[in-house]
């Protein structure tokens, strides 16, 4: 990019431009950057639903209240295992299913379509479907269980913390399974097939191929799409809050569930807060990733 | 690229979209009254039987159209909430009684005038007390009251309910054997709302209903010793009488219980007749929610009903629109139609109210010990309440935090809102 000189734009084709990105801005900076900015103003005012008639300006009292709080920290820890493990199984998971994908076969199509079928629901029917699936009394998962003969008692698996983390982690892999299978998968097609065909005339194995060919090219790709999946799954409340709502007794919650019940505690500036923390946490961690992975150099 | 070139025709179209949404509401072309209604706990049957409503509404009231707004149910009042502070195209609302107080506290509500209106003379004391609960002036016309009663199994070896919370307990201790359980616990959202129930009857005569919260000395009802009493029953009456899964039962999975044959009892609102009937219990019958040592049992009531805006540029109509609704022929209908304790005295001559699962709600209403109460909805941490209270309770059944512990919190909570208050 930077080589190719820019046409200069000037005079009538210049305001023409500006006109014509103008409703583009606007709608960006209406739908997007208004409610943000303002949603980091409410965080340093006192702003509760129960009286909106006085907003006074606070300080940091809503970031000082909340980082006393226990649950905070609590649902920080829990963040940190719902995305670590969400992610582990993902990625490994969607990388064998696009590998498996990749090949021809009949019908490849339509069963490409079915596995990323879950992609296109939304998180919040994903999680009632669920919960009523873990339900320990009347779940299809028990069931199954109990008739495998795995299990001798059924399981409260939404009622005790572990197991409650555990269904909700695996309902979480379960729908971005697909994500990592798509995104790896249209990699893997931009991967030239001379090079494959030069490697194999070299007496590469399958294994040396797809670690010195396959890996290396996809690998900017990966990193990126790494990182996305981090972001999304930590902003992704609506599987946890659907199913647990948080609990029992805050041991699903993470840092979103924990915003989404101050902004139904009607306490909008402390979720302000709860946001700009979570913004500032994900800014960091992008800095210091892209710094490791030199996602800009690899290439 | 070719993302970026759709872009600003995109935007442009979603630009005038919203511009022409702007110009909805309003007058009409032909100096025709439009009415802008939204509706906040929508379901088909009832946005349908709503529609039906409004339909006659428009037939009695030639020249005045109505649009209603139907928001899906878990964010419509976040919704109205959101229109409310434009404070733009919005004439008629549905008002819940959490929602009450902050309408009409940010100024959003008009006061509905009663005077020259028949159908007022024609509500039951409660809906004319409940109209009046917030601020003094009638800001909404209920269309129904939700309460809550007992639900029992007649065949599970039942001779009659159990009228006191130590006698469900003991009830459903009984059974309690293999797959079945004595009763659909709420652990889960909305948990804390039967804790605050039992606490309630164990203080008895010394709560003030008004505010109830609070005893008559002010003191809160959780520092009490009978608040302990309460509490160690209710966690008594999880682990030896309800399904362990039910730490984290809502309200569908307490209703699956009692109807999938799980459970032998369950406390919920009248909207649940119906669900039953259509079950495959078949013994089953209704009582009055149980009551403590003190042979007193509080519950508050659940409403919600019409309001107008303050900044409705057709308020006569508007009222008008409300009035029709509340008056006893509509609300009987919709009484019926969303399985709700009607608002007109009419009612109590209809046989479905008067009958079989409903008579429970007739004989608490006759009972003086059984007593209705408010909440304290009105304080700035109801909200926050509600949310922790539910996580301090399942941490109480799952042994994460002790009886004392949660109602010291509770009681120190409380005692802070007073002050907040006063």
């Amino acid at each position: 990019m930077s080589s190719v000189a820019r046409p200069a734009f000037t005079g009538r084709k210049a305001r023409f431009i500006a006109l014509c990105l103008l409703p583009g801005v606007i709608f960006v900076a209406v739908f997007t950057y208004y409610p943000m900015i303002r949603g980091a103003v409410i965080a340093f005012q006192r702003y509760n639903l129960f009286d909106l008639t006085s907003t006074p300006f606070v300080g940091l009292e809503n970031f000082r209240s909340v980082l006393a709080e226990d649950r905070f920290w609590t649902a920080l820890r829990n963040t940190g295992t719902w995305v670590a493990v969400s992610l582990f199984f993902q990625f490994f998971l969607g990388f064998g299913l696009a590998l498996l994908l990749r090949r021809q076969f009949r019908g490849r199509g339509l069963y490409q379509a079915w596995v990323f079928f879950p992609w296109a629901m939304s998180g919040f029917l994903i999680g009632l479907l669920w919960r009523w699936m873990f339900n320990g009394q009347f779940g299809v998962v028990n069931d199954l269980l109990l008739k495998a003969g795995i299990i001798d008692e059924r399981i409260g698996f939404l009622a005790s913390p572990g197991w409650a983390m555990t269904s909700v982690i695996v309902a979480n892999v379960w729908y971005g399974v697909t994500f990592f299978a798509i995104m790896i998968m249209a990699a893997l097609q931009s991967v030239p097939g001379e090079l494959y065909e030069a490697a194999s005339v070299d007496g590469a194995s399958r294994l040396r191929q797809f670690w010195h060919v396959t890996l290396p090219h996809i690998r900017p790709t990966l990193a990126l799409i790494v990182l996305l999946r981090i972001i999304w799954i930590l902003n992704f409340p609506d599987l946890i809050y659907a199913m647990t709502g948080g609990g029992p007794a805050g041991g699903t919650d993470i840092v979103t569930t924990f915003l989404i019940q101050q902004v139904i505690g009607g306490d909008y500036g402390r979720a302000g807060a709860v946001g700009l923390l979570v913004l500032g946490l994900l800014l960091s961690f992008s800095v210091f990733y892209l710094n490791v992975t030199r996602f800009e150099r690899s290439r | 690229m070719r993302s970026s070139r759709l872009a600003a025709p995109t935007a442009l179209l979603a630009a005038a979209t919203l511009v022409l949404a702007g110009c909805g509401s309003g007058s009409g072309s032909s100096g025709e009254v439009r009415l802008r209604m939204i509706e906040s706990l929508t379901s088909p049957e009832r946005t349908k039987l709503i529609k039906r409503l409004i339909a006659d509404f428009e037939k009695a009231n030639p020249g005045v159209s109505v649009e209603l707004v139907s928001p899906p149910l878990d964010s419509a009042d976040q919704k109205i909430t959101q229109i409310l502070q434009t404070k733009k195209d919005l004439d008629v609302l549905e008002v819940r009684d959490h929602t009450a107080k902050s309408f009409s506290n940010n100024g959003w509500l008009a006061e509905l005038p009663t005077d020259a209106w028949p159908g007022w003379a024609d509500l039951t004391d409660l809906a004319r007390k409940k109209a009046v609960e917030v601020g003094g002036k009638p800001y909404l016309i209920p269309y129904g009251f939700y309460q809550r009663t007992l639900f029992h199994r007649t065949d599970w070896g039942l001779t009659q309910p159990p009228r006191t919370w130590q006698e469900l307990y003991e009830a459903g201790k009984k059974m309690t054997t293999g797959d079945r359980y004595g009763y659909s616990f709420r652990g889960g959202k909305g948990g804390a709302d039967y804790a605050v129930m039992m606490i309630s009857a164990y203080n008895g005569e010394a709560l003030d209903p008004e505010k109830s919260f609070f005893l008559k000395d002010k003191r809160t009802i959780f520092s009490t010793p009978e608040a302990a009493q309460a509490l160690d029953l209710y966690v008594k009456i999880f682990k030896e009488a309800s399904p362990p899964d039910s730490v984290s039962w809502g309200y569908p999975e307490m209703v699956q219980g009692f109807t999938s044959g799980v459970t032998g009892m369950l406390i919920q609102d009248p909207e649940v007749i119906k669900t039953v009937e259509e079950s495959g219990v078949q013994a089953w019958s209704t009582a009055p929610i149980p009551k403590g040592p003190t042979g007193y049992a509080f519950q508050p009531v659940g409403y919600a009903g019409w309001g107008v805006t303050s900044f409705s540029k057709h308020r006569k109509e508007a009222v008008e629109l409300v009035q029709f609704l509340s008056e006893a022929k509509q609300s009987i209908a919709f009484a019926k139609g969303n399985s709700l304790i009607p608002i007109s005295r009419q009612a109590q001559n209809d046989p479905q109210f008067s009958q079989g699962a409903w008579k429970a709600y007739l004989q608490a209403q006759q009972d003086p010990q059984q007593v209705i109460t408010i909440r304290p909805v009105d304080y700035p941490g109801w909200s926050q309440f509600t949310v922790d209270s539910d996580r301090d309770v399942q941490a109480l059944i799952t042994g994460k935090k002790t009886v004392a512990e949660v109602l010291a919190s509770w009681d120190a909570f409380w005692t802070d809102q007073a002050k907040k208050v006063s």
